[in-house]
């Protein structure tokens, strides 16, 4: 990598690191919504794009991180950034926990079949006294920090959330499991056929795709510091994921970076007409499919070939 | 009436078919010679529109029909019968042949002249296709191709795998549409007898034409040749 | 052990419904090897086509079939001719994902015309009148859409299995490379299959909206029941798409005995318990 573009980059990430100190509260909330909903995307692009697997049902992981941190934190009086970490590791034994009937299903039938693990889920924790049934639970232990403290830390985290899963990825699909996941994208008989465990793979990306989502849930709902089943386990988180991943271009890793630019974008500027901007949302992603279906950065890189992150010279 | 003009046909990036050229006369039937992953599926696939192809590429009756879709192909005469036989499952003997007739062209051969010629499909009409034994399911593969009326029908492997009987039985079955004045191309795995039944041939080799010339006249060293590559 | 007995009645009728909703899923997942995301969405749909027709109109929800069903059936036409045909044989997901965009736009459409409030399908006497059978009580509402259930199935399955374009159909359905080689037109085809769907879909969508209060946003429940039922009883298999909405109702209001809230949690049980158990459905795959 050119100098020039590490000091460029390093520059980026000192602004972003500083944005506290910089910006007010409405910026960096706004900042986490966009940094977790990129680490949601990414994570689902990860499997459609990247395993050929389509989970309708992602937001599933999105309640599980989400409660984990809330009810850990709350009823053991524990610090909430304490307890990322368990978040992703109990997502991530969810993930596993389902992975045999999920799995079990194919294509289409596992994307509808992992929305049936997410309704399942939220009817649960609806039903579910100790976890505050359908009122959620309110995050307590951020009574006694103070609201930059707050903010700030919540940015963080987001930042670390956005930045870090993007490097989880990139690590892993410059791996063996990268080169494993195209073989079984061009053709999963022949991957197969050589010696590539197909399963294994895709529960990887499963499990992985699982453990980035329910920390980037986790890190949302410190961000509103109430958490209820109807808004965590609601598809409204998955479908933004597929818009922005559709949206960017499906199977790369700058897709959904331009995806979430576009959706904020789009999002600060139209949603107040309500339901139209849910219907030109939709009708975009539809155009997409039909007109585009390598997304946006399809289209940018048709002229001349652009590889920021230097895998597709490895993949291709 | 039909001449294949440079052609070139792809999958994706691979090249299949390199500018061939060959053509077919009026009754006549062609044999075409090559090994495994030569391109004469590809070829015959071309042909009836299964695989895109530049329309002048393909000429019949002086007209450029290459690329257009299997559904103009066989309304003007061009019929293939696939490699493996690929009858369906879930209909029965009569469903397949009845389903392709219905979608041909009008003409001689129809599903009760078939059950007339093969009484031993007529007593199984009933049954699921792939019920059948493999010789009897290849006359299902040729009856509906032969129902469609083509002019020119095309064979893909349809000896492969059967007992000799069962061959002598196919090859009786398309001797009779020959006798109408249909004019057929045969790929065949059995060279001896692709050579004995065809009028003239051309030996395909890694996508492009290598041989060609009549039949009876063919020098078995040359064609072991163009078929090996040596 | 008597209100046993009528919940396990109510629930077969019930399921009959929900394997109702799924006829037209099992149609396009079996032949056309795509699911519509939108399905549940498109019942929805139809049933507030003929909310507005029984409003502007004299006639009864049953008679405004004789406009819901033609404007559904092309409906569904004009979105395979459109829409689907065109993303159909590039990959299995981009269908998923086009129909995911349509079930987001019709939602949203529904409710920026007919607001977020629920309504339903005024039923008159129909939903008042019961009979009793042994101390059993039955709602003649539900008898009667489980016995039109039976008849669509019946239906259904004789164009399947004993008609020429039922014919084109499974050919197209087991190998849609060879069914063009015949000459079968695969596009056409399968627009007016997905106007036949739609059509099943305005039948199911009426006989909902005249039992269930309904609002924009139930369309996606509805897809996650048509989809179960059709995953239990096997995929390809029409009947056993007809007695997995059956399971699916049973288990939906024996749960609903054991807690109100918990009804629809335990169809989902036992989708993922069969799941587990049988992955290749409860009943073998069989035509169509």
């Amino acid at each position: 990598m050119k100098s020039s573009k590490i000091l460029a980059m390093l520059v980026l990430l000192g602004v972003l690191v500083a944005l506290p100190w910089i910006g007010g509260y409405a910026t960096q909330r706004l900042m986490v919504e966009v940094f977790t909903l990129y680490a949601i995307a990414l994570a689902w692009n990860l499997l459609a794009g990247y395993g050929g697997i389509v989970a309708v049902g992602q937001h599933v992981f999105i309640g599980i991180g989400a409660y984990s941190l809330f009810f850990l934190s709350t009823s053991f009086g524990l610090n909430p950034w304490l307890m990322l970490p368990a978040a992703v590791v109990i997502t991530a034994l969810f993930a596993l926990l389902f992975a045999l009937p999920m799995f079990r299903l194919r294509g289409a039938y596992f994307a509808v079949g992992t929305w049936v693990l997410a309704e399942i889920t939220r009817i649960a924790v609806l039903n579910s006294d100790w976890l505050g049934a359908g009122a959620g639970m309110p995050l307590s232990t951020m009574m006694g920090i103070t609201r930059w403290l707050r903010n700030a830390g919540i940015y963080w985290a987001a930042l670390a959330v956005g930045v870090g899963s993007l490097g989880v990825v990139w690590w892993l699909l410059r791996g063996r499991l990268g080169l494993a996941l195209l073989s079984v994208r061009d053709n999963e008989a022949a991957a197969a056929a050589s010696g590539v465990n197909v399963l294994r793979t895709k529960v990887i990306l499963w499990l992985v795709a699982a453990a980035i989502t329910g920390l980037a849930g986790a890190v949302a709902y410190m961000n509103t510091l109430q958490v209820t089943p109807s808004a965590s386990f609601s598809l409204n988180w998955t479908a933004a994921a597929i818009f922005i991943a559709v949206l960017g271009g499906i199977g790369t890793l700058e897709g959904p970076l331009i995806g979430v630019l576009v959706y904020f974008l789009l999002r600060e500027m139209f949603s107040s007409y309500g339901s139209w901007y849910f219907i030109v949302l939709g009708c975009i992603a539809i155009l997409t499919m039909l007109l585009a279906p390598g997304g946006a950065w399809s289209l940018l890189t048709r002229r001349r070939p652009l590889d920021p992150f230097g895998i597709r010279r490895m993949l291709s | 009436m039909l001449r294949v003009e440079q052609l070139s046909a792809y999958y994706g990036l691979f090249q299949a078919l390199f500018e061939v050229d060959l053509r077919v006369d009026e009754g006549e039937c062609m044999a075409l010679i090559g090994a495994n992953g030569a391109g004469k599926s590809t070829l015959l696939r071309s042909l009836v529109g299964a695989v895109k192809v530049s329309a002048d590429s393909v000429q019949f009756d002086g007209e450029a029909v290459g690329g257009a879709s299997e559904r103009k192909q066989l309304k003007r005469g061009i019929t293939l019968v696939p490699e493996g036989r690929r009858l369906f499952p879930s209909l029965s003997v009569r469903e397949n042949i009845e389903l392709a007739q219905r979608h041909g062209r009008p003409g001689r051969w129809d599903t009760e002249l078939l059950f007339q010629e093969l009484p031993a499909l007529a007593e199984v009409q009933n049954r699921p296709a792939t019920a059948l034994s493999g010789g009897q399911q290849q006359l299902v593969a040729i009856s509906r191709a032969l129902v469609t009326n083509p002019r020119l029908l095309l064979c893909d492997e349809v000896s492969l795998g059967l007992s000799p009987y069962a061959v002598d039985e196919v090859y009786r079955l398309l001797n009779m549409a020959r006798q109408d004045g249909m004019s057929v191309v045969l790929v065949e795995q059995n060279v001896q007898r692709a050579l004995a039944e065809a009028d003239r041939f051309y030996c395909v080799q890694k996508g492009r034409v290598v041989l060609d010339g009549v039949a009876a006249e063919a020098d078995h060293h040359a064609v072991a040749n163009a078929y090996f590559g040596v | 052990m008597l209100s046993l007995l009528e919940t396990l009645i109510n629930g077969l009728l019930l399921g009959a419904l929900y394997a109702l909703f799924g006829i037209g899923l099992s149609l396009s997942l079996g032949v056309m090897r795509m699911i519509n995301i939108a399905h549940g969405d498109l019942i929805v749909l139809g049933a507030y086509l003929s909310s507005v027709i029984v409003l502007n109109t004299d006639l009864d929800p049953l008679s405004s079939l004789l406009i819901v069903i033609p404007m559904m059936f092309v409906i569904g036409w004009l979105l395979q001719k459109l829409l689907f045909n065109r993303v159909m044989g590039r990959d299995p997901l981009s269908p998923l994902l086009l129909t995911f965009g349509l079930s987001i736009v019709i939602q949203n459409l529904l409710q920026e015309l007919f607001s977020a409030d629920t309504r339903s399908l005024p039923a008159g006497d129909l939903a008042l009148q019961g009979i009793e059978l042994g101390g059993v009580n039955i709602g003649v509402l539900p008898l009667i859409s489980a016995g039109i259930s039976v008849l669509a199935f019946l239906f259904v399955a004789h164009l399947i299995n004993r008609s020429p374009i039922g014919s084109a159909v499974r050919a197209v359905a087991d190998d849609q490379e060879t069914a063009r080689l015949v000459g079968v037109n695969d596009r056409r085809l399968f627009a007016y299959m997905a106007g036949f769907v739609l059509v099943t879909v305005a039948v199911a969508s009426v006989l909902y909206g005249m039992r269930t209060p309904f609002s924009p946003t139930a369309g996606p429940e509805r897809l996650i029941y048509s989809f179960e039922a059709v995953v239990l009883g096997g995929l390809g298999n029409l009947w056993g798409t007809f007695f997995g909405g059956l399971i699916i109702g049973v288990a939906q209001l024996l749960g609903a005995r054991i807690d109100t809230g918990l009804g629809p949690f335990f169809g989902h049980l036992v989708f993922l318990v069969v799941l587990i158990a049988r992955p290749e459905g409860l009943f073998k795959a069989g035509r169509a």
